[in-house]
């Protein structure tokens, strides 16, 4: 954190000496603030942004919270103290983050919500999510269908302090509960990590060797269960996932896991950034806060089309 | 259990509100923050008497009086989906939605499918002896399209996409338990359809899938 207290420090001293005089040719600046990087759906969110904005002329500084509300919040301060223009930000926690966001407000800087809602509106200028529920409807049917309607099957659930974690659970159960001849023998989170997935998948095989279907919060957990099922032999158990990962894609291209669903996370970044650049230029928000984009179903059928979270015609 | 007397009182103000057809924004109910971070029914937010108090009120005049007949809705959405979608649909919808359309239509039963769970049974509208819709008939049901054929049902009047996809699971349930349940499901091929209904532009799929709010079986050719 020193780090981050120190350009705040030399953020603050370089607004004090240039005070109004700041040269006007220098680019307006847009932050932009993920999870870590090491799940490429951030990754294509930051850099989907990043490219919007350098495109619209402004400066990008982007960041990463590792999913730590407390961290979200220094980097807010950071933000705050380098004079930002806006903020665009996929958040570390739907209720820890309408402080941050508020912090910003009140400093005068908008904030554009991507990929997860937070509890509060009137807050954030702009909230634009993947309809999660939606998604994870067509995934649980897409898995149903390939289940036979029927069967075992392992739940992998994703970090509880994210809010489409829960969303996505509760979108899968409200598809597969109508089929009552499908049983859920084991459900437990291995927060959104491919290797936390390949080892409570080997754990949970051996306890409940007659699945047949694993059906994942996302596709790091899917692509980790996947090589743990393959690993003991069982490549027969049928596994879904969620993003629609370029790693899933070739999953599915090459007959290993059958199915995930489709968030645009690129074209939800540059479209935060595209609002951001209204209300930075015309003091324009958007028509509704909360803007949902509906997510896709990719199969064998798609997933040829499918790269860097975007669908090719 | 017993320090929450004061919720059923509160939660009927959004139902009136929306029987009243008054802006929801006044009077929206956050929900409590609960443990595991997750916005969901901690409000009291009751998505089957929403529907329940609708219903017959709201949803089947408003369905009755925009649904077009299948051969003309099917072709305007076929050339431009959003004059369909203004028309028999919700113009106000969210902008990367897809459209959904409300329709009417009457034809023979030539395909069904009862032993899945999904149901459905295909319908030639147009009497070429091929199907032109497929209709689902429960009990479990894809889609939300009755609740997007709602001009008066908006997304930001929710406090979440949980609420709002229970919102829209609500309507199938409904449609399950007081129409499809009560349908014959053997020996349907032959037979006559009536049916009253929505269906949403989907890539990918072979036929259009209609979520029925009415829908009538004639008897056994």
């Amino acid at each position: 954190m020193k780090l981050t207290r120190r350009m705040t420090l030399a953020a603050f001293a370089g607004v004090l000496a240039l005070g109004t005089a700041a040269p006007a040719f220098a680019a307006d600046l847009i932050a932009i603030i993920t999870p870590s990087h090491d799940n490429p759906f951030f990754k294509a969110e930051a850099v989907g942004a990043e490219a919007k904005a350098k495109e619209l002329g402004y400066e990008a500084l982007v960041l990463v919270h590792d999913d730590d509300a407390n961290k979200q919040s220094q980097l807010i301060d950071t933000v705050i103290g380098r004079g930002a223009k806006a903020i665009i930000l996929d958040n570390a926690g739907a209720d820890a983050t309408v402080a941050a966001v508020q912090k910003a407000k009140d400093a005068g800087i908008p904030s554009f919500l991507i990929d997860r809602e937070i509890n509060a509106t009137g807050v954030a200028v702009a909230q634009i999510v993947s309809n999660n529920y939606q998604g994870a409807q067509l995934g649980a049917q897409e898995f149903v269908k390939l289940m036979g309607e029927k069967g075992n099957f392992v739940e992998l659930v994703g970090k509880e302090s994210d809010t489409n974690a829960g969303i996505r659970s509760k979108g899968y159960h409200d598809v597969i509960d109508d089929y009552p001849d499908l049983k859920m023998v084991a459900q437990q989170s291995a927060n959104w990590s491919q290797t936390e997935a390949y080892s409570k998948m080997e754990s949970i095989l051996q306890a409940n060797p007659d699945i047949k279907g694993v059906i994942s919060g996302n596709d790091t957990m899917a692509m980790g269960a996947y090589a743990a099922l393959a690993a003991a032999n069982r490549k027969d158990v049928i596994v879904v996932g969620f993003d629609g990962s370029n790693d899933v894609r070739d999953s599915i291209t090459s007959g290993g896991i059958k199915a995930t669903v489709l968030q645009p996370a690129y074209a939800q970044a540059q479209m935060a950034v595209e609002q951001a650049n209204d209300f930075i230029k015309n003091k324009k928000s958007p028509e509704k806060e909360k803007q949902l984009m509906d997510c896709v179903l990719i199969n064998g059928d798609n997933a040829a089309k499918l790269e860097t979270f975007a669908l090719k015609n | 259990m017993l320090s929450k007397p004061t919720w059923p009182i509160k939660a009927t103000w959004p139902i009136l509100a929306l029987v009243a057809g008054i802006g929801l924004s006044a009077c929206k109910i956050l929900p409590t923050p609960s443990a595991q971070g997750v916005a969901g029914n901690a409000s009291g937010f009751n998505p089957d008497k929403m529907v329940e108090e609708i219903w017959a009120s709201k949803v089947i005049p408003y369905l009755q009086e925009k649904a077009g007949p299948f051969a003309e809705v099917h072709a305007l959405a076929k050339t431009d989906q959003a004059a369909a979608g203004a028309k028999y649909g919700n113009p106000k919808k969210q902008a990367n939605s897809p459209w959904t359309f409300a329709v009417r239509f009457e034809g023979k039963i030539v395909a069904a499918n009862t032993q899945s769970r999904a149901a459905t049974m295909d319908i030639d509208v147009d009497g070429d002896g091929k199907a032109d819709a497929r209709v689902q008939i429960g009990p479990a049901m894809r889609g939300t399209a009755l609740r997007d054929s709602l001009d008066f049902v908006q997304f930001n009047d929710f406090t979440n996409q949980i609420d709002f996809a229970q919102f829209g699971k609500a309507f199938n349930a409904y449609a399950d338990k007081t129409v499809l349940s009560k349908l014959p499901r053997e020996a349907l091929e032959g037979r006559t359809a009536k049916v009253l209904g929505a269906y949403t532009i989907e890539g990918g799929q072979d036929l259009p899938l209609v979520t029925p709010a009415e829908a009538e079986i004639g008897p056994k050719p």
